[in-house]
């Protein structure tokens, strides 16, 4: 129950009699004030005044002497971070750690604008590494859930930078995101941070597998392996928030597998060495599964039919469907795992995925054959009753589960 | 908050991590001064470039006449492999720096001389090209548009201040004299 419900409607159990005022207050102070949610508005307030600051220090910066620069530089840093404690040991949370992450990124600045004004800059990652390294240390000696995304979006950043910039992958980058930013998550498992930390992963993952010119099937080797660790990790809404980044690319890969793997040229850009390829994906498939196992989680090893490589097959417009049929299995398997667990969220998704699929089924099995006023009219009322349909169910499943 | 420590209380770490940060500021400046106070200079030649390649946003893109060197200077015990370290000896000519050749590990030079470290580009039978992070120069702003126009027409002279331990930085580019 949240304290807004409490708030809202607690007056009106009172006045019907169902808690007493004392009962009321009692409840309230079960639900304190959340301190540690993540505000957005200082967020975006660091965000702004670091903009304005760095658009007015930037127009008049080359008319300025060096020392003054690198003065501006260090003191707008160590104030950013000095305000940030001050406003702590006041006990306000946000706007200290708006400002924290003020002084991170203002640090991040000074490194780029001090190489650029000793013409240093060019090919060196150093800089940026220890922009990174820092914000590692910030996020633990805060523990922080605010730095922690701050030091997502900074590892995205460098490496970008690194492989698209300097030709170079950062491994330093790569194994602090996933040993820094995962150590913390797996001793303090949270819903959002797990989303955040699996979406920067899948980036440097993605960057890897492009700077490797690899086949971008590898992608899924790394992508599943998040996904494993999701299968270990005790807290469940925080693994299912992990795992949620790696199965949405999963699904959105094989959706374009049925809509273009009909080409075998496509289909043929997908294929990785087999032995190599099935032996790794088995073995991060062994390991997801003993997790799941582990936890008490075996239904959920349908999340796997996405990882069916059926990419291998030369059957052109045999792939296709093919591909189409496992993906109305998984759709099908998320609608029923949402009905035995009487979540009502996950019905909605697996509704979404189940009309998705058919729309591209639909389009791609029919295009051809028909003329395309009619293509829209059958489309339309094919999705429409199948909406209908579900939502029938949706509505007798989780009413006769609910008790009365 | 609690301290995870008897000395390390969580204020002096936090004091650790800015004061870090700082110093790490610091010292990014210091090297680029002390190349400057403590290198020596020398000037190089740009070749002229492409002029839709040469500014890119707020730096302008160098080539120089040592980043295409001849395969002839190559001096090492094996063939030059890509992404390789090198060790590039200049000779004055006219006031001007050019290759004088290209070594695997640092050769002994006359003092005339000086050495640039570089790093291999790419090699093939009729060249080698070399990188010597000193492709990027960053321009004041608005500036890049006539160093952009003079750079395409004729080469620039690039002054590079190169420190005893190696680390070089760009200190003035301008226009060849007429």
């Amino acid at each position: 129950m949240s304290r807004n419900l409490l708030e809202t409607d607690g007056p009106e159990w009172v006045r019907k009699g169902i808690i007493t005022p004392e009962q009321h207050q009692q409840l309230l102070a079960l639900y304190p004030n959340e301190g540690k949610v993540v505000g957005l508005l200082p967020l975006l307030g660091s965000l702004l005044v670091g903009l304005s600051a760095l658009s007015v220090v930037a127009a008049n910066w080359q008319g300025l002497p060096e020392w003054l620069r690198l003065l501006l530089l260090l003191g707008s840093m160590g104030g950013a971070y000095a305000g940030g404690e001050y406003f702590l040991a006041r006990r306000n949370e946000s706007l200290g750690m708006g400002l924290i992450g003020l002084g991170l990124i203002l640090f991040g600045c000074g490194i780029i604008l001090t190489s650029q004004m000793y013409q240093l800059i060019g090919y060196d990652a150093t800089g940026l590494l220890a922009w990174a390294l820092a914000g590692t240390a910030l996020t633990y000696l805060y523990h922080s859930r605010f730095l922690f995304i701050l030091m997502a979006c900074i590892g995205g950043i460098v490496q970008g930078y690194s492989t698209g910039q300097l030709g170079g992958f950062s491994y330093f980058t790569a194994a602090l995101t996933v040993f820094g930013l995962g150590y913390y998550w797996w001793r303090r498992p949270d819903a959002l941070l797990g989303t955040v930390l699996a979406t920067g992963l899948l980036w440097q993952a993605g960057l890897l597998i492009g700077h490797l010119h690899a086949k971008i099937t590898w992608f899924f080797i790394p992508a599943m392996l998040i996904y494993a660790v999701g299968d270990w990790q005790a807290d469940r809404s925080a693994g299912r928030a992990l795992q949620a980044p790696p199965i949405v690319a999963a699904f959105l890969f094989t959706l374009g597998l049925a809509l273009y793997g009909e080409a075998d040229t496509y289909a043929g850009m997908l294929r990785p060495p087999f032995l190599a390829y099935i032996g790794a994906l088995l073995l991060v498939f062994g390991l997801s599964v003993a997790g799941k196992y582990q936890r008490g989680r075996v239904s959920s090893a349908t999340d796997w039919l996405l990882l069916l490589p059926g990419f291998y097959l030369h059957g052109g417009l045999a792939l296709a469907i093919a591909t189409l049929v496992v993906l109305y299995a998984y759709s099908g398997t998320v609608l029923w795992r949402a009905h035995q667990e009487n979540n009502a969220d996950r019905v909605t998704l697996g509704t979404v995925l189940f009309i998705v699929t058919t729309m591209v089924a639909y389009f791609k099995l029919t295009w051809a054959f028909m003329d395309k006023s009619l293509f829209f009219l059958l489309g339309g009322a094919l999705l429409l009753s199948l909406s209908w349909y579900l939502r029938r169910k949706n509505a007798q499943s989780l009413s006769s589960k609910q008790p009365e | 908050m609690s301290p995870t420590g008897t000395f390390f209380t969580h204020r002096r770490l936090i004091g650790l991590a800015v004061g870090a940060q700082m110093l790490f500021l610091l010292a990014v400046a210091a090297a680029g001064y002390a190349t400057t106070a403590l290198g020596r200079t020398i000037t190089l030649r740009t070749t002229p470039v492409d002029p839709r390649d040469l500014l890119y946003g707020d730096y302008v893109r160098l080539n120089y006449t040592i980043s295409q060197v001849k395969p002839t200077l190559w001096h090492g015990p094996e063939a030059p492999k890509k992404h390789q370290p090198v060790y590039v000896v200049l000779h004055a000519q006219n006031g001007v720096y050019e290759a004088a050749g290209v070594y695997a590990t640092e050769p002994a030079v006359a003092p005339e001389q000086a050495i640039l470290r570089g790093w291999v580009m790419d090699s093939w039978r009729h060249g080698l090209r070399l990188r010597y992070n000193l492709e990027r120069y960053y321009v004041p702003e608005n500036s890049g548009q006539t160093l952009e126009k003079a750079g395409a027409r004729r080469p620039l002279l690039v002054r590079v201040s190169v420190a005893p331990w190696g680390q070089a930085r760009i200190t003035k580019v301008e226009e060849l004299p007429k």
